[in-house]
């Protein structure tokens, strides 16, 4: 293929789409509905691991020191409970402090109950890094001496990292299986379009069109309506992303504030959505075309 | 030019659609081939465009063997060749400019040379002033001439025609024999398949019939419309076709009689 053939290709590209209208329109809106569709269930996924991460980050657990100990060995044993890999934060929380907020709870109660003394001990607010180490990270802060006990969480620990676990499994394969049935779908609409213009590409071919030469503004063609039909599925998740989100809000207060806002996903989201489109023009684009360019005169029209 | 030497094509269904066929075809020739419905004329031209590969035997056409050929060089042996197809095969959505500019630019023709080149070509087969007209706009026998300009416009070696005048009537037929005779006159091998024994008649030339896959017949018919005597000398004989064909009879078999019909005032 010549150079000063370059840009006549391109031109050619752009104006089958128009020539073309009725299937490029077709394609369209199949691409767009695909990409919505395989958007929206990798969105929901995304929200649903982040909101479980942020439950799991709420996941405050107590270290009980011993009764007797005294307060300056108490203060002592955060640095060592800090040093175990696991250990996002440590916070002191002493005895008097325990006291006040038990007060402040049952108000007179309390009063009823104060010739009893004080009945805590020292303590630390502690919150893992990773939840699902907590059963690990909860036998080496028990070897501390001094440490009497850890509030028992294990059960949500445990049933909050399966549901993370079987989220993400879920989600993965459900976007596997929308992006397998895009993939079908898209592919027989380019099919679809291919056969549409085999009359073309026979005449191409008896003329002394290169491979190259039919090929390019085909591609060029499958590449723009993939790149368009992204950057409007993008728009349109962008643009009822926030109302949903508000909807669902109204029925699960946490999500309104433990998913991500649209300012975390619109770049991501126009991106992943036109370069996916793209992607999915140029290779549904090449392989169709291929398999006519194997063919020969009356073989491709199907005389 | 062309070449076949102990050509036979046989198809996957067992078919023997050309048995042991050899032949020249000089640079300059006027060539009519005939035959029955499946007789193997259109295998013939398929062989020659390289659109199927001959199972046994040797074709070269305008230098390129293809019985050798690679893939990639498929496209210009068929930039050697301009092919006219009965139906026309014209692209709706491009106008009748692009259509016929459509052959230079897929060679890489700059475009002062494309524009230049197709309003003389379109000229030259009647169709001037039709250059942004759509295919569909356009009438059997105009359309079949833009067919025959997009065929000229490289100036290839060869014109093929395959029954260029199966879908218009009679008089526009008689144009576009026309048309390809005058071309021939200027130089360029002319290969036409038809059925049409009135045309074949009326402009004679070299006429091959082809019969259950085999040559049958190779003659010369000299009429008005050739100045060329290239094939003359190439053809088995030269028959005055005319008197077989108005009483109706097929034309026999390897004839020998020489008998030149003269071309009329």
């Amino acid at each position: 293929m010549k150079f000063s053939s370059a840009g006549y290709l391109i031109k050619e590209g752009f104006k089958n789409i128009w020539n073309n209208r009725k299937m490029s329109l077709a394609s369209i809106v199949v691409l767009v509905s695909c990409l919505i569709i395989t958007g929206s269930a990798s969105l929901i996924s995304v929200n649903v691991s982040t909101l479980i991460s942020k439950i799991g980050d709420d996941n405050e657990l107590t270290v009980y020191l011993k009764y007797d100990l005294s307060d300056i060995d108490s203060i002592k044993i955060g640095p060592e409970i800090q040093k175990i890999k696991n250990i996002e934060q440590c916070t002191y929380y002493s005895k008097d402090e325990a006291i006040k907020e038990y007060k402040d709870t049952l108000g007179n109660i309390y009063e009823s109950m104060q010739d009893e003394g004080n009945p805590f001990g020292n303590a630390y607010k502690i919150r893992l890094k990773d939840l699902s180490k907590y059963n690990d990270t909860v036998k080496q802060i028990k070897q501390i001496n001094g440490v009497d006990s850890v509030s028992d969480r294990s059960d949500i620990a445990g049933k909050l990292t399966k549901l993370n676990y079987f989220v993400t499994l879920v989600g993965s394969w459900i976007v596997l299986i929308l992006g397998i049935v895009t993939l079908f779908i898209i592919s027989n609409t380019i099919k679809m379009t291919m056969y549409s213009r085999r009359y073309e590409i026979s005449i191409m071919k008896s003329v002394g069109a290169t491979n190259t030469f039919v090929r390019i503004p085909f591609i060029i063609e499958a590449m723009i309506i993939g790149l368009f039909s992204g950057l409007l599925a993008a728009g349109i998740i962008i643009a009822i992303y926030t109302p949903v989100r508000d909807a669902a809000s109204g029925i699960v207060r946490l999500i309104n504030t433990s998913t991500l806002t649209v300012g975390d996903i619109w770049l991501q989201t126009l991106l992943l959505m036109s370069g996916i489109g793209m992607i999915i023009g140029f290779a549904g684009g090449f392989i169709s075309i291929s398999k006519y360019l194997k063919k020969e005169g009356g073989e491709i029209i199907g005389w | 030019m062309i070449h076949l030497e102990n050509v036979s094509k046989v198809y996957p269904n067992g078919t023997e659609a050309l048995k042991n066929i050899s032949i020249d075809i000089q640079d300059g020739e006027f060539v009519f081939i005939v035959g029955t419905s499946g007789a193997g004329k259109s295998t013939f031209l398929k062989l020659l465009m390289h659109e199927e590969t001959a199972t046994f035997g040797k074709i070269v056409v305008n230098g390129h063997n293809l019985m050798k050929i690679k893939k990639r060089r498929v496209p210009y042996l068929r930039r050697t060749m301009g092919i006219v197809f009965q139906d026309f095969r014209l692209i709706k959505n491009m106008n009748i400019f692009d259509n016929v500019a459509f052959a230079m630019r897929v060679i890489g023709t700059p475009e002062k040379d494309v524009k230049k080149t197709v309003y003389r070509v379109l000229e030259l087969v009647g169709l001037k002033g039709k250059e942004k007209h759509r295919p569909g706009e356009l009438s059997g026998g105009e359309q079949q001439r833009v067919s025959l300009a997009r065929a000229l416009v490289n100036n290839p070696k060869v014109i093929i025609a395959d029954e260029p005048t199966g879908n218009i009537d009679p008089e526009r037929s008689f144009e576009i024999m026309k048309i390809l005779a005058d071309i021939n006159n200027q130089g360029t091998t002319v290969i036409v398949v038809t059925h049409e024994h009135d045309l074949v008649q009326e402009f004679g030339g070299r006429i091959l019939r082809i019969d259950d896959g085999e040559i049958v017949e190779d003659k010369y018919l000299k009429t008005k419309y050739h100045k060329n005597t290239v094939s003359i000398n190439n053809a088995n004989s030269e028959i005055n076709f005319e008197d077989d064909l108005s009483n109706g009879n097929e034309p026999s078999d390897n004839k020998n009689t020489i008998e030149e019909k003269e071309a009329d005032a």
